[in-house]
């Protein structure tokens, strides 16, 4: 198989999740509802896939293995832009900051 | 807009982001499953990934039907396909004065509308103006560093934290496993780990 036609597949697949979760229960059925436990699960997997998505990519450095300190550049550029996050609750100053210190760490680096 | 600027910066060509972005409509995911797409990976792991991501969509879904069940159902999924976060919110912030008024699928629809319009005109925007800034800007991170500004929001209670932690951890010890088996296996323990926390809270109180 091609690498566009996968593409193209893996593009179709994940507009189908968006159209399959926003509209599931506004078609269902009246009698199904939605159980605690499981409204639970739906509100925390969100959470998951984005860490389980960007810790990896974040500090997982060329070599395969686990880099945390002060030389990996971009592990230390989103925890700056985490704890701007954190505090100002706007994403153009997180995003700003993260990319500035990503910017400084190389140069100086 | 950054998810535009995002995808502008990967090797994504242009009007592969272009259909991406129109058909998924789902900045967060999109931003999720890009890293994905570009490494090659299996099309259900992205797919699986981008679910795992949407699946928020499901508590919208049904905290809308009460307020939409009387409607027709080609009514209701127009409904659906427009739901996004921000409609979501600002619907539900005047829910109950809405309620009972006949024309409240017509004030979903311009709502949700509206956000759907401005959040393509924003995307498009990034797309074409970050293919604009030369490559030396460090904006391939722009991506990255989205979904960790996504993911700090999030991170409310100690469930939230807890599915955050064990799931990075997890997909970072299992990183070797082929076929990125290692991200799924990641995300169901995050997932089961948040449920458990949640349950002893509720449980002690």
């Amino acid at each position: 198989m091609s690498d566009t036609l996968s593409l193209w597949l893996a593009i179709a697949g994940i507009a189908l999740t968006g159209v399959v979760t926003r509209c599931s229960f506004l078609l269902l059925s009246e009698r199904l509802r939605l159980s605690v436990t499981l409204e639970r699960a739906l509100r925390y997997a969100p959470a998951a896939a984005l860490s389980a998505i960007v810790l990896p990519i974040l500090v997982i450095d060329h070599q395969g293995g686990v880099a945390l300190g002060w030389s990996n550049h971009e592990w230390v550029a989103s925890a700056v832009a985490a704890l701007v996050m954190w505090r100002q609750r706007s994403m153009a100053w997180s995003m700003g900051v993260g990319l500035a210190v990503l910017t400084a760490l190389r140069l100086l680096g | 807009m950054v998810t535009g600027i995002a995808m502008a910066n990967s090797p994504l060509q242009l009007h592969q982001a272009m259909g991406y972005s129109l058909l998924v409509y789902a900045g967060t995911a999109q931003l999720a499953a890009l890293p994905l797409l570009v490494a090659g990976a299996p099309i259900w792991v992205s797919v699986m990934t981008a679910l795992m991501v949407n699946l928020r969509f499901i508590i919208y879904s049904a905290g809308l039907r009460p307020s939409f069940r009387s409607q027709s159902l080609g009514m209701r999924y127009r409904i659906g396909y427009l739901i996004s976060d921000m409609a979501f919110i600002m619907y539900m912030r005047e829910e109950a004065r809405w309620r009972h008024e006949p024309l409240r699928a017509y004030y979903f629809l311009g709502l949700a509308f509206a956000n759907y319009v401005i959040w393509h005109i924003a995307s498009l925007i990034g797309l074409v103006g970050g293919a604009l800034i030369p490559e030396t800007w460090g904006l391939a991170f722009a991506g990255t560093l989205a979904l960790v500004t996504i993911l700090v929001p999030m991170l409310v209670s100690p469930a939230a934290i807890t599915a955050c932690v064990v799931a990075g951890v997890t997909a970072v010890c299992l990183r070797g496993l082929p076929y990125k088996l290692g991200l799924i296996a990641a995300i169901v323990s995050g997932v089961l780990a948040a449920v458990l926390v949640e349950k002893r809270a509720v449980t002690h109180v």
